[in-house]
């Protein structure tokens, strides 16, 4: 045990404020007294450990509370590029691509169990056009195909993790519907977005990503219970740490 | 070319204007330093993801007060610390234990003087133990040794005696020795 009457001195010690004839006394006390050293080297360490922690990552669906609260408290504004649809066929390629993404994901997904046979992937409507004279109501109408097949996608990935979330801890299942919860929110307040305002292409935007992430939660969540239930639990460990 | 006084002011004005693409720039430019700050000092995740939202809000909301004096992320770091510290402060007074809080005999080493293995102090072990801290403890610690501010400061932003920084920093210190021998490492 470190000798108490010191236990302060190795602090200032520590922090470098410890006066210079304290300082050689305790350094010779400490040449003598191992638990005194490992006291001060320890406290070194928690030191240097502390000041080295990385920023964390902000949790996935923060950014998309944020977005739908001030979209809920009228502080967001349409930019005139928006207005105009300037962006729409970037947006629409981005929502074609997640569609095609989360349908071809279907398959693998389904190693589970049995399951209906997935969506086509080939009637996925696709920006082919980008530079094309689509009409913004040409242009919705594509996305609105695209989102609801998402949204289909989503439910068949749903019922999936619902049907299997036995293969996983209480803990576990228990974060991963608080995750679900948080996106869903931030899904119904886009939503209730678009539906005020249907042209929104901002609007539109942040409900393709609410969406995505779901999507991305729901791929992570099944293919943690395909690990599981394979017993790979070093797989597993990988994929709770990623999300 | 642009200072950076003039890029935030820009980014800044873009905001105001309703912009959200510009505040998710914002965001994306700043959410992990002040997450971070709100993990540590809470001690959890749901907490500082509620902080972290309350924050932005509250910058939108305040971004006409922002005139470019500080940089961006300075003004951001000082909002969200007040915020943080108004929520520790109104959560310590229901618990009554601001400037806890440790007795002596729960923070001295113990008697055996096992010292930690010699491996480093992995991150998680570290970030567990201090979650496991008590609030004003943490809070001295996180700001001192995390967050690299003096005594000095931390008295200030704490609305403490410069001396209790300090005590509350070397018993969080040899608190969390005694957490990271507990978890093994």
């Amino acid at each position: 045990m470190a000798c108490e009457r010191n236990i302060e001195r190795i602090q200032e010690l520590v922090d470098g404020t410890l006066g210079a004839i304290r300082r050689t006394e305790l350094e010779q006390h400490l040449g003598q007294c191992a638990d005194c050293r490992a006291l001060k080297e320890d406290l070194e360490r928690i030191r240097d450990a502390a000041a080295a922690l990385p920023a964390l990552p902000p949790p996935d669906g923060a950014w998309l509370q944020i977005a739908g609260r001030l979209r809920h408290e009228g502080r967001i504004r349409e930019t005139a590029a928006a207005a105009r649809g300037s962006r729409s066929y970037a947006w629409l390629a981005i929502a074609a691509t997640l569609v095609l993404a989360a349908g071809l994901s279907i398959p693998y997904l389904l190693r589970l169990t049995p399951a209906p046979a997935p969506p086509a992937t080939g009637t996925i409507p696709v920006a082919t056009n980008p530079k094309g004279n689509d009409s913004i109501e040409e242009v919705l109408s594509k996305v609105d195909a695209a989102q609801q097949q998402y949204e289909q996608a989503i439910v068949k990935m749903d019922d999936l993790r619902k049907a299997n979330m036995n293969a996983l801890d209480s803990q576990t299942s228990e974060v991963i519907e608080k995750n679900l919860g948080i996106i869903d929110r931030a899904i119904a307040e886009n939503r209730a977005a678009v539906k005020a305002e249907p042209g929104s292409v901002a609007a539109r935007e942040t409900l393709f990503e609410a969406l995505r992430q779901k999507v991305s939660l729901l791929q992570d969540t099944i293919s943690l219970i395909n690990e599981m239930r394979n017993g790979n639990n070093a797989a597993a460990a990988q994929l709770v740490n990623k999300s | 070319m642009s200072t950076s006084k003039e890029i935030d002011l820009a980014l800044v004005a873009r905001c105001r204007g309703g912009d959200l693409a510009a505040f998710e720039e914002l965001y994306r430019a700043h959410a992990g330093r002040l997450y971070s700050l709100a993990f540590r000092m809470l001690g959890n995740a749901a907490d500082a993801e509620d902080m972290l939202q309350e924050i932005f809000l509250s910058a939108h909301r305040k971004l006409e007060s922002f005139r470019g004096e500080a940089a961006l992320g300075t003004w951001l770091y000082r909002l969200a610390m007040n915020q943080i510290l108004d929520y520790v402060r109104s959560r310590a007074a229901r618990a009554g234990q601001l400037t806890d809080g440790l007795d002596d005999a729960s923070v001295l080493p113990d008697a055996s003087g096992h010292r930690l293995a010699d491996r480093a102090i992995d991150r998680l072990d570290l970030e567990r133990a201090i979650g496991e801290l008590p609030d004003g403890c943490r809070a001295a610690f996180v700001l001192h040794d995390v967050e690299g501010l003096e005594h000095k400061e931390i008295a200030q932003v704490l609305g403490i005696a410069e001396g209790t920084s300090k005590s509350q920093v070397h018993k969080a210190r040899l608190r969390l020795r005694g957490l990271l021998r507990r978890h093994g490492v």
